[in-house]
């Protein structure tokens, strides 16, 4: 399957197992924009896989509210750069409901998806990563796949958390990464990275779709330079897995990060931040952030602006040689 | 003998659905042959009216130098959006590419209507408006291909296109509704007898911005028309669909509306003048729905066709195409002939393949330019990049 195939996945199962799911969003009902809801409607009926008018931050809003009384609410929010409109409504309602009331009330059966990332000619509003935005919002979870197998077990698991989740599907991953993956239901933990390939000289941190191009820029490491990498997708933004990554750089004592999102502010300040505190004395060289520039995602100057391989290689050379 | 061959014009000439004013003009000015009307009167549609006593007139008076105008106008946006197609599908565009044609009437019937001092702001399928107000067809075809000749500097690409008094090229839906209530605030503070279009569409009416929006301004009665131009799709939804009530000139509630046949340029254009004056006046915000049609699909990635059929897009363009309404009225009322207007088909395709030419030839901007224009600042200051060794200076 691929990425869209495996969300569709997910979300039958998901409509299968709990008789009060529902999917809504706009334009969910023929199968979505990106094709992650196609034949839902279908098999589940009309009243559980609904559109919604153009309204992000009504749809958020909705969407608590069904999540409140107890039903599961799984909304759709057509591309991430929409999310702002509800961002409102995610950070001070949704994130903090349950801390409101003493726990007496919740929308932990929220789940919020949005494609998310650079695709090649997205330009400003169809680009962006704004799991930054979110980070720094306590109640809510923030949750990035790398691959179709990654995205099915994680969605499963965002869907069953009794937690309002936001969950971002890459974009450019949708039709481009091909897995097999399994027709029946299977969770993968949240708050865990995954080490995806140890190593003794760098740790290199990324998710989404910066996954990839790390691999591939420790496989340049390997060849070119002889450096072995520790690669590790962090998944789950929010809470993050400080433990592995720390106990990975106590090892190695270089760490880069990357994302596309921009550098100021970006997640990576964040890691940056924490595991200079943790591990400052078994570092031998300064973290490396290699991030997407401080201006708005460009239209013309987009290859320009993701870190692409080489930059990141690029930094892991300078840190080795510091 | 004279006085014969008049009365002989005058029968064969009040053949056409003239009023029998112009028969007379028609008459006096056709003394040759050769020679066209200056002027003719056209019936056009009743609008519907919310919260208003009376609307436009059901009659309007084109001259030959308008109708020309016009025809002119609308053929380069429709040859200019087929164009865009055309360099989209070789790839030489790129992004997102929303098209304008069949809509045509609506932004100039606009246009005409208002003053080049006025201000219009609306969304990402801006192409048209760029024209009319003022943009030329190189500079708007540069921007798609993101060269520099372009009119953001190949910066903003296809939804971020702006001129004076023209404030884009939005690409957040109804985002842009609420900055034209200021732009409206600011017009009315300085005092210069200034009004702000702000456009949406079909889908962006069920924001909750609008309606924040419309409150606002009719709090403060702001010189702002709203103005949804409803191509009865919402990306792929339709109306039905999407909303609750599909009387988009209605929904101001409290402002009133005006509902227009977005297809007719003379009914777009009496509606917004009739719709200028009535803010112009201090009376407040006003809504118009202009009821019109897009032929392409949302965007270039959408057929167009999974949501409607063939047939139905056909039919507009055969019943109702604006271009053709305007040059079947032109012709049969004797304000150009059909060569006439050919001969300005031909220079428009040519205008626009010159374009095109320049708009795949100019070089796109350099690198330096990527982290330009971000804020206002004195000093530039360094924009950091992936990693802490590059920089680029931001200046502006």
């Amino acid at each position: 399957m691929n990425l869209f195939q495996s969300i569709t996945s997910a979300l039958d199962n998901a409509l299968a197992k709990d008789p009060t799911a529902v999917v809504f969003g706009e334009d969910v009902a023929f199968g979505g924009v990106f094709r992650c809801t196609v034949g839902l409607r279908d098999k589940y009926g009309k009243d559980r896989v609904f559109n919604t008018p153009l309204c992000e931050q009504g749809i958020v809003g909705f969407g608590i509210g069904i999540a409140v009384t107890g039903a599961t609410a799984i909304a759709e929010i057509q591309f991430a750069d929409y999310i702002f409109p509800a961002f409102d409504q995610i950070v001070n309602e949704a994130a903090k409901y349950r801390y409101r009331s003493g726990d007496l009330f919740n929308c932990g059966n929220l789940t919020i998806r949005a494609p998310w990332g650079c695709v090649g000619h997205g330009a400003l509003y169809h680009s962006q990563s704004p799991e930054a935005f979110f980070a720094h919002c306590p109640g809510i979870k923030v949750v990035i796949p790398r691959s179709p197998l990654q995205a099915k077990g994680l969605l499963l698991s965002c869907i069953e958390d009794k937690n309002p989740c936001i969950f971002f599907e890459p974009k450019i991953l949708y039709r481009a990464a091909v897995e097999q993956v399994p027709v029946e239901p299977y969770n993968i933990p949240l708050s865990q990275a995954e080490v995806l390939q140890t190593g003794s000289d760098v740790t290199m941190v990324a998710w989404g779709t910066q996954v990839h191009v790390i691999k591939e820029v420790a496989a340049m490491a390997q060849e070119k330079l002889g450096v072995s990498c520790e690669v590790i997708d962090l998944r789950t933004i929010l809470p993050w897995d400080t433990e592995t990554v720390c106990k990975s750089v106590a090892k190695t004592g270089r760490l880069l990060i990357s994302h596309e999102a921009p550098l100021t502010g970006g997640f990576a300040s964040e890691i940056s931040s924490t595991v200079q505190e943790e591990c400052f004395l078994n570092l031998e060289a300064p973290i490396s952030r290699v991030c997407g520039y401080d201006t708005p995602f460009p239209h013309i100057f987009e290859p320009f602006y993701i870190p692409d391989k080489w930059k990141c290689y690029d930094a892991l050379r300078k840190m080795i040689n510091y | 003998m004279h006085k014969m061959l008049l009365a002989a014009l005058s029968r064969v000439l009040q053949a056409p659905a003239v009023s029998g004013k112009v028969a007379f003009r028609v008459m006096v000015a056709s003394r040759n042959y050769g020679d066209f009307a200056s002027e003719a009167t056209f019936e056009i549609k009743k609008c519907d009216l919310h919260r208003l006593e009376e609307g436009p007139g059901t009659t309007a008076v084109m001259t030959r130098e308008e109708g020309l105008q016009y025809y002119k106008t609308m053929q380069t946006i429709r040859r200019m959006e087929l164009k865009s197609d055309q360099l989209y599908k070789q790839k030489i565009i790129r992004g997102f590419c929303h098209l304008y044609d069949g809509q045509e009437a609506c932004c100039v019937g606009l246009e005409a209507a208002i003053k080049p001092t006025d201000h219009v702001i609306t969304a990402y399928r801006a192409h048209g408006f760029t024209y009319t107000r003022g943009v030329p067809v190189r500079e708007i075809l540069a921007e798609l291909t993101g060269r520099k000749g372009g009119c953001a500097k190949g910066k903003g690409g296809s939804m971020h296109m702006y001129t004076k008094n023209f404030y884009g090229g939005n690409g957040i839906v109804g985002a842009q509704v609420p900055l034209g209530a200021g732009i409206a605030l600011a017009c009315k503070y300085f005092g210069k007898n200034e009004i702000c279009l702000a456009l949406y569409g079909d889908g962006a009416a069920n924001q909750g911005q609008i309606f924040e929006t419309y409150n606002m301004a009719a709090l403060w009665k702001l010189p702002c028309i709203f103005i949804c131009e409803n191509n009865r799709y919402g990306m792929g939804t339709s109306v039905e669909r999407a909303a609750a009530s599909t009387d988009y000139y209605k929904r101001g509630y409290f402002i009133p509306g005006l509902r227009v046949d977005g297809m007719d340029i003379l009914c777009v254009r009496e509606a917004a003048k009739f719709a200028a004056d009535y803010c112009r006046s201090g009376k407040g915000p006003l809504v118009m729905e202009l009821q019109t049609y897009r032929y392409h699909g949302h965007s270039m990635s959408d057929p167009g066709i999974s949501y409607r059929t063939r047939e139905e897009i056909q039919e507009v363009r055969s019943k109702s195409d604006p271009i053709t309404l305007l040059k079947d009225r032109m012709v049969n009322n004797n304000l150009a002939s059909v060569e006439e207007l050919k001969e300005i088909d031909v220079a428009v395709r040519k205008e626009i393949e010159e374009a095109a030419q320049f708009a795949t030839t100019d070089p796109e901007p350099p690198l330096e330019e990527l982290g330009h224009h971000i804020y206002f600042n004195e000093p530039p200051f360094e924009v950091r990049g992936p990693n802490q060794w590059i920089k680029y200076k931001s200046v502006s």
